[in-house]
């Protein structure tokens, strides 16, 4: 079969088994996963040569690797020098690119993204289950929409899912940030599960106030549960322009906001006050923020439900290890270490990635500590960077 | 942590005092008494009035002949003094303690007492000037003068190489002047281990200089009172630091900042590689390549990079073979995983980079690469670029112009044309591999003098 052909297969087989689960989350056995993960690896390895390179320097090959715990993971750095398909590049392909990074010399990250489909089928019930809250949530969401109407089960990969609440986007749209997988998840989840009246409310420059209020006001003049999704450096802007103001809107029981980023300490915001202005503004109590973890070189998401509690859900294509980040040996639960997630919707590119965010494990759940801040500074010897900048700096 | 980090003479003695507890990066946890704006004045009291009878009592050769007693216990394991400072080191750092003695030892060099009176005989020809009026010396002859530094100098550390603390302090000591220090956070206790050394060889000296240290968003009372009270403050660290201080200080004349520089290492054509490989590795591992010398970026200039690469690697993995080394903490291993995977995968796919490793992340060597200024602070790595000649190197340096510290060299074949080079740079010495990271006592740090910049000067015509 060509390679194309075998990829085509695998695919459509992940799509048809992330759709199943949307149905029934049921966890998946062990050895379903590793098969699947096994010839993700084979493919990989036989069709993208740096990949196979790489592995080879380790001493690995599809015979060698004996379980999906001995893919080589391919770091996230990778990604700034090289495009890693399985597939040839094609026109209907999605090329997304991570923001530069100081460590990274301000260069950007390629994922491009062979099998559309697979991203859509892998993004689609996740965020059913853990944002719109899995059928328990849609029946409180279809409750409140209509008077007692329960919801049925099954948000799946497409047409069959309930469309009880109205999703705002507060992400700059697909359209003006083609190369952004948030926004290509955003748009998609928008369509896919939003009742009428879901829309965008990002423009060029960002969330649009006004727009994201009038929204609000109209969601609570209805009675329809709003779904809000936004980073949280957006969210965060758009309640201080709602504060400053002194506005607020109580948006209907069964509303849920699905924010992005934003752990403690970065951007310089504390998710918890976050949290906490937002049931003051919008009526969203803590546990209906869903705290989503995404990277663009992941085509899987995991998601933080637990107020104060930054442990992480997701599919069970998506399997996170967390390795000591000097040996790259796994680490005990309750140790914090490096991520390394094993990701079947990669299918297409690399399925076991290590990350440079650090996390643990705790009572089998994943813990997020966050993106790792880089070497600190040691002594009087700074990076060049930092060293051309200070000058650059003084003018 | 079990040295006490803090030397504070004159604090007032209290009940219940509160303490502020810190952190090293390490791990080591510490506390340093609060500073009240009383107890600040208190201690700037006392050593102001202790420098000042210092004055009238004793030589500067005595002060430099005490001080390097007490410098020198410090820097000897063999001395219950040095053992104290070396375990003070080694766990605030999480550094094995052989490095750290061998850290010590290697400062301890430069505060000898022959080293330090080079100091002063090269700066001022000698110590009468210190002590009296005088007409004879280096500087400035022809009329009576006298000179030394104020009565008060305070010395802010936000990050430096283990043990400057102990530098700095001693060449405030040299000019006479009372010593106030804001130790550095990563090392607070080595200067406290000096300043109880000192005390025991002359305490009037001991009580001459006071040390601890606060956090970098707090200590407002001794941050105002210290500023306030020093004639002259001195900050060694990195440029945010620097500007946090410069900020405080009114004058610029009242100000003497060490900021973040680099080092480059250069193997001229006729070098042998494998021995300029072994004199760099030994460079680049001393005290963890944490200094504003130590070397980042090295040059094959005329010769094949790659193979001064390769021989750097096996030398660095003889280095760290022969004294073992901290292993990297979290976030400088994904950093440093994260350097080697950028240059694997640019190598993979098809440019000219190459990227040689340790075990454990003991060393880095990174060949080639689209930039040949980049470096990323992270310890023990190396980047290696390949230059046709001095000239071409000194249009790669350019950019780095006033940044370089020190220009390490192997091979003779075009070394007139590197110092020129190095002179065009700003860098303030040019010196063979292999020394590159142990200065001599008297260099010029930053390019200046150490003792001029701290002194006033009074002439009696």
């Amino acid at each position: 079969m060509e390679r194309r052909d075998r990829l085509n297969a695998l695919a459509e087989e992940l799509e048809e088994r992330f759709a199943a689960w949307g149905r029934d989350p049921r966890p998946w056995p062990d050895d379903l996963f590793g098969e699947l993960a096994l010839r993700a690896f084979e493919l990989q390895f036989e069709h993208v040569p740096v990949y196979r390179e790489y592995c080879r320097r380790r001493g690995a090959d599809p015979a060698s690797v004996d379980g999906w715990r001995a893919v080589p993971p391919v770091p996230t750095a990778a990604f700034r020098e090289v495009e890693l398909t399985v597939a040839a590049p094609g026109p209907g392909d999605l090329v997304f690119r991570t923001s530069g990074t100081t460590r990274g010399g301000g260069r950007r990250g390629t994922h491009r993204v062979t099998h559309p489909d697979l991203y859509r089928a892998a993004l689609r019930p996740p965020f059913a289950r853990f944002v719109l809250g899995g059928s328990r949530g849609r029946a409180e969401a279809g409750r409140a929409r209509a008077g007692g109407r329960p919801a049925g089960e099954g948000a799946g990969a497409g047409a069959e899912a309930i469309r009880d609440h109205r999703i705002g986007s507060l992400v700059t749209a697909f359209e003006e940030a083609p190369d952004s997988s948030l926004s290509f998840m955003c748009d998609d989840v928008l369509r896919t599960f939003g009742a009428p009246g879901s829309r965008q409310l990002a423009g060029e420059s960002g969330p649009d106030a006004g727009a994201a209020l009038a929204f609000a006001e109209g969601c609570a003049a209805d009675g329809v549960p709003a779904c809000l999704l936004a980073t949280t450096l957006g969210l965060d802007a758009w309640l201080r322009e709602l504060e400053a103001g002194g506005t607020s809107v109580e948006l209907p029981a069964g509303s849920v906001i699905m924010d992005t980023g934003g752990a403690k300490g970065r951007d310089g915001l504390e998710r918890d006050d976050v949290l906490r202005r937002a049931r003051s503004a919008l009526g969203v109590p803590p546990g209906r923020v869903v705290n989503e973890l995404g990277m663009t070189e992941l085509l899987s998401q995991r998601y933080g439900r637990v107020p104060g509690r930054p442990l992480l859900e997701g599919p069970p294509w998506l399997k996170t290890r967390v390795l000591d980040p000097t040996t790259l040996e796994p680490l005990p639960e309750g140790e914090a270490g490096v991520l390394c997630h094993v990701d079947l919707a990669n299918a297409g590119s690399a399925v076991a990635v290590l990350t440079e965010d650090l996390g643990r494990m705790r009572g089998g759940a994943l813990e997020w500590v966050g993106r790792s801040p880089g070497a600190p500074p040691r002594g009087c010897s700074l990076a060049t960077a930092e060293l051309l900048e200070a000058r650059g700096a003084r003018g | 942590m079990r040295g006490v980090p803090w030397h504070l003479p004159g604090l007032p003695g209290r009940d219940g005092r509160e303490t502020e507890a810190g952190r090293t990066a390490a791990g080591a946890s510490f506390r340093v008494p609060a500073l009240s704006r009383e107890d600040a004045e208190a201690v700037a009291d006392e050593v102001r009035a202790a420098a000042l009878e210092g004055r009238g009592r004793l030589a500067t050769a005595r002060v430099i002949e005490a001080a390097a007693a007490a410098a020198g216990r410090v820097a000897d394991p063999s001395d219950p003094a040095g053992r104290e400072a070396a375990s003070t080191l080694s766990e605030e750092l999480g550094w094995p303690s052989a490095l750290a003695e061998e850290t010590l030892s290697g400062m301890g060099r430069s505060w000898t007492e022959d080293a330090l009176h080079r100091v002063v005989e090269r700066e001022l020809g000698g110590t009468a000037v210190l002590d009296g009026w005088t007409d004879e010396g280096a500087i400035l002859p022809g009329r009576r003068r006298r000179a030394s530094g104020p009565p008060l100098l305070f010395v802010v550390h936000a990050g430096n190489v283990p043990g400057v603390a102990v530098t700095a302090a001693i060449r405030g000591l040299l000019v006479r002047s009372g010593v106030l220090s804001r130790a550095p956070g990563s090392e607070p206790g080595l200067l406290a281990c000096f300043a109880r050394a000192l005390t025991a060889e002359e305490p009037a000296l001991g009580r001459s200089l006071a040390t601890t240290w606060w956090p970098a968003d707090g200590g407002e009372a001794a941050w105002d009172t210290w500023v306030k009270r020093a004639g002259k403050v001195v900050v060694y660290g990195g440029e945010e630091a620097v500007r946090g201080v410069r900020g405080r200080v009114p004058g610029d004349e009242d100000l003497v900042a060490y900021g973040p520089r680099l080092g480059v290492a250069v193997a001229l054509p006729d070098a042998s590689a494998g021995e300029a490989a072994s004199a760099l590795a030994a460079d680049v591992c001393a005290y963890e390549q944490q200094g504003c010398v130590s070397p980042r970026l090295a040059y094959a200039v005329g010769s094949d990079p790659l193979e001064l690469g390769r021989r750097l690697a096996e030398a660095l993995e003889e280095e760290v073979a022969r004294l073992p080394r901290p292993q990297p903490d979290e976030a400088t291993a994904v950093a440093i995983r994260s350097a080697r995977a950028e240059a694997e995968f640019a190598g993979l796919a098809g440019r000219d980079v190459h990227v040689l490793g340790g075990e454990g992340l003991a060393w880095t060597v990174v060949v080639g690469g689209e930039d040949p200024l980049l470096t990323l602070g992270l310890p023990r790595l190396v980047r290696v670029h390949g230059a046709a000649g001095v000239e071409e190197l000194g249009r790669t340096l350019g950019p780095l112009e006033g940044r370089v510290q020190t220009v390490g060299y192997a091979g003779r074949e075009g070394l007139p044309a590197l110092a020129d080079l190095a002179a065009r740079l700003g860098a303030c010495r040019i010196a063979p591999l292999g020394e590159v990271a142990w200065p001599p006592a008297d260099w010029l740090h930053d390019g200046r003098p150490q003792l001029l910049p701290l002194l006033r000067w009074t002439e009696w015509e």
